[in-house]
């Protein structure tokens, strides 16, 4: 794997913030905690890593940044914006425009094509239908898959299908992804080619990336990382100082 | 209306894609489409075939009317009344009447001599559209037409029994024999399942009959409706259809209305069970396409879930899940149109007569509005239910 990237200048305010947020799970027997007060922040141009062993709350914590999870308590906000005070209409519109997100297991849709599948974010966002193809084509180019085009996405391998689903969470251009263990499924070939091409949006196109991760060589790629065990926050390794705030590119 | 027309497109792919799954609903749906159309559309001319095939039950669509010769409460010298020409043109034109035939009947016995023997029997003058109307046809020779009658010629046809009686076995087609004085060919023996005791009777063109014989008039009229749920409504409007033309005094009006009500009552049963039978039908599609969507919903529970993820809103989900219900209904009310014209044009062919244009497109808007409303109907609460999902949940089930 190659080198974290380069030192950019400090920013003036963080585009993610979480602050002492905690969440419980509720069953017959009662609440379960899984995070406990957990803070954290990610800066514009800015890569974070969350590790941490199985069940210690590292995809809760994802979902409460991608808001398909409320916390119990604790605050959260992003883009300037306090995102616990949307509706669920003002979330859906939020995730659609400033999200994107690389599930665990790469769950593409069944019953589609490989553009299909690149399409269905496009069409949520309202983009019109002569833009589509030319920005799918431009999304799955960089990830090595243009000649799986119209390929139906069950016939993929892993590895291809889980290159779709980052194409997938790219092609809106969001400000913010969150990455699921991305490169879980890959080898070591393209899982460089995926962190390759995170790092390089992180780089010019102003936005961050937070990825879940047991892979010491994808965390070490990141400015941050933030370990996580039993639901709290036990270190965070900064490697690098964050880049230089600029203009909010998505409008939610 | 970009997003409408994707999820139409997005929705209807689905659809054409999981074709095998929903294969039953499908054609369940289809097939009572089909026949809601064909039944609907085509059984005006089916109970009209019918009826004619059903003349062994006694000729149900038939009405006499006829004016009687004297009344309980009168002399019996009061003169006979005649139906007038636009009397009867008025009844051939009323709604419901398929076709009228004007007759008279010889006051007193008619004779005829063959071989020294003289015959009494009953004398009819009708026109060219009586055999037609009580569905008579020859048992041998011809029966005479619109030329014989406007001619005025000397022809009759006999009742088999009366030929029987006056020229024994010999041939009597072809014969001349006497009617009172006029000495007429017969061209034809009567034949027909409705003939009854008019086997003993003698028929000449009415306008002979009025030209040559004494005592005859115009005094009835054989009334053939098109359909048995005509009859009642022609028998009732007759006396003030007569009476607006002539006057309708001793004017009486018989059907056979026994017969009538036991075959309405059989084939209402028999309509009913067809009505029944297409509602089950689209009934069971119906149930077929909410079994199909919420076992749809189940299973693509992870896709709603993504779908979700990526930004979609509640209302998209429910738009998708039930406009792939609406497509399922709509497209197969479609296939169905199609398969109800093929059967319309087969049975149009059947009975010779075309389907009716008006009546077929009426049916068919009824066909749509119902698949819309099965497709609403089943298609509302698996779309509700996927709308209402929560995202992680729905992407972390299994």
């Amino acid at each position: 794997m190659s080198s974290p990237p380069s030192a950019p200048s400090l920013a003036k305010s963080p585009l993610i913030e979480v602050s002492e947020v905690s969440h419980e799970y509720h069953n017959g027997a009662g609440a379960i905690p899984v995070l406990k007060g957990v803070s954290l922040t990610v800066g514009y141009n800015e890569m974070a890593a969350v590790m941490g062993p199985s069940g210690c709350g590292k995809s809760t914590l994802l979902s409460i940044l991608g808001l398909l999870l409320v916390p119990s308590r604790g605050s959260y906000r992003a883009l300037g914006r306090d995102l616990l005070t949307l509706n669920r209409s003002q979330q859906a519109e939020f995730r659609r425009k400033c999200i994107g997100f690389v599930f665990q297991s790469c769950n593409l849709i069944e019953n589609t094509t490989v553009y299909e599948n690149l399409e269905f974010p496009l069409i949520y966002a309202g983009v019109r239908r002569s833009e589509r193809a030319p920005r799918i084509r431009e999304t799955l180019s960089r990830v090595n898959l243009l000649h799986r085009l119209h390929h139906p996405s069950n016939l993929l391998s892993g590895g291809e299908q889980q290159r779709v689903a980052v194409a997938r969470a790219l092609v809106n251009r969001p400000q913010i992804i969150l990455a699921d263990e991305p490169t879980g499924q890959l080898d070591r070939e393209h899982s460089q080619l995926v962190m390759d091409h995170f790092q390089q949006l992180v780089e010019e196109e102003n936005i961050a990336v937070v990825l879940v991760t047991h892979d010491p060589q994808v965390a070490a790629r990141c400015h941050r990382v933030y370990f996580l065990e039993d639901g709290l926050l036990t270190s965070e390794r900064t490697l690098n100082p964050l880049p230089p705030h600029s203009s909010l590119r998505c409008n939610p | 209306m970009t997003k409408l027309f994707d999820i139409l497109r997005v929705s209807s792919r689905q659809v054409v894609r999981q074709r095998r799954r929903y294969f039953g609903v499908i054609l369940s749906i289809a097939l009572g489409t089909a026949g809601l159309i064909a039944v609907s559309t085509m059984s005006r001319d089916v109970k009209k075939n019918l009826n004619q095939d059903l003349e062994l039950l006694g000729g149900c669509t038939l009405i006499k009317a006829y004016f009687e010769e004297f009344l309980p409460d009168r002399h019996q010298s009061s003169r006979v009344q005649s139906f007038e020409d636009r009397t009867v043109e008025a009844v051939r034109g009323y709604p419901g009447v398929d076709l009228a035939s004007l007759s008279g009947v010889k006051r007193g016995a008619a004779a005829s001599v063959w071989r020294n023997r003289t015959e009494h029997y009953t004398l009819f003058g009708v026109d060219e559209y009586f055999w037609d109307v009580n569905s008579f046809y020859p048992a041998a020779g011809t029966l005479f037409g619109q030329g014989e009658v406007q001619g005025r010629q000397k022809v009759c046809v006999l009742g088999a029994e009366l030929a029987r009686r006056i020229f024994g076995e010999h041939d009597a087609v072809g014969s001349f024999i006497s009617i009172d004085r006029d000495i007429f060919r017969v061209v034809g023996i009567l034949g027909g399942l409705g003939v009854g005791d008019r086997t003993q009777f003698a028929f000449i063109p009415l306008t002979t009959a009025l030209d040559r014989i004494a005592g005859m008039t115009r005094d009835r009229l054989y009334i053939r409706c098109a359909t048995w749920d005509d009859v009642e409504g022609v028998a009732d409007h007759m006396e003030s259809l007569v009476s607006s033309h002539q006057s309708s005094d001793r004017l009486r009006v018989v059907f056979a209305k026994e017969q009538l009500k036991r075959v309405k009552r059989i084939v209402w049963w028999v309509e009913w069970f067809i009505y029944l039978s297409v509602l089950a039908t689209l009934v069971l599609g119906g149930f077929g396409i909410w079994n199909g969507m919420m076992s749809a919903v189940q299973a693509r529970t992870r896709e709603i879930g993504l779908k979700k993820a990526m930004g979609a809103e509640d209302g998209d989900i429910l738009a998708q899940f039930l406009t792939e219900a609406l497509c399922l209904s709509l497209g197969s009310a479609v296939i169905g149109i199609g398969f109800g014209r093929t059967i319309m044009e087969v049975i149009g062919k059947l009975l010779s007569s075309p389907p009716q244009e008006d009546l077929f497109l009426r049916f068919m808007m009824v066909g749509l509005l119902f698949a819309l409303i099965l497709g609403i109907g089943a298609g509302f609460y698996p779309a509700l239910r996927a709308s209402r999902m929560e995202v992680v949940k729905a992407i972390r089930y299994e």
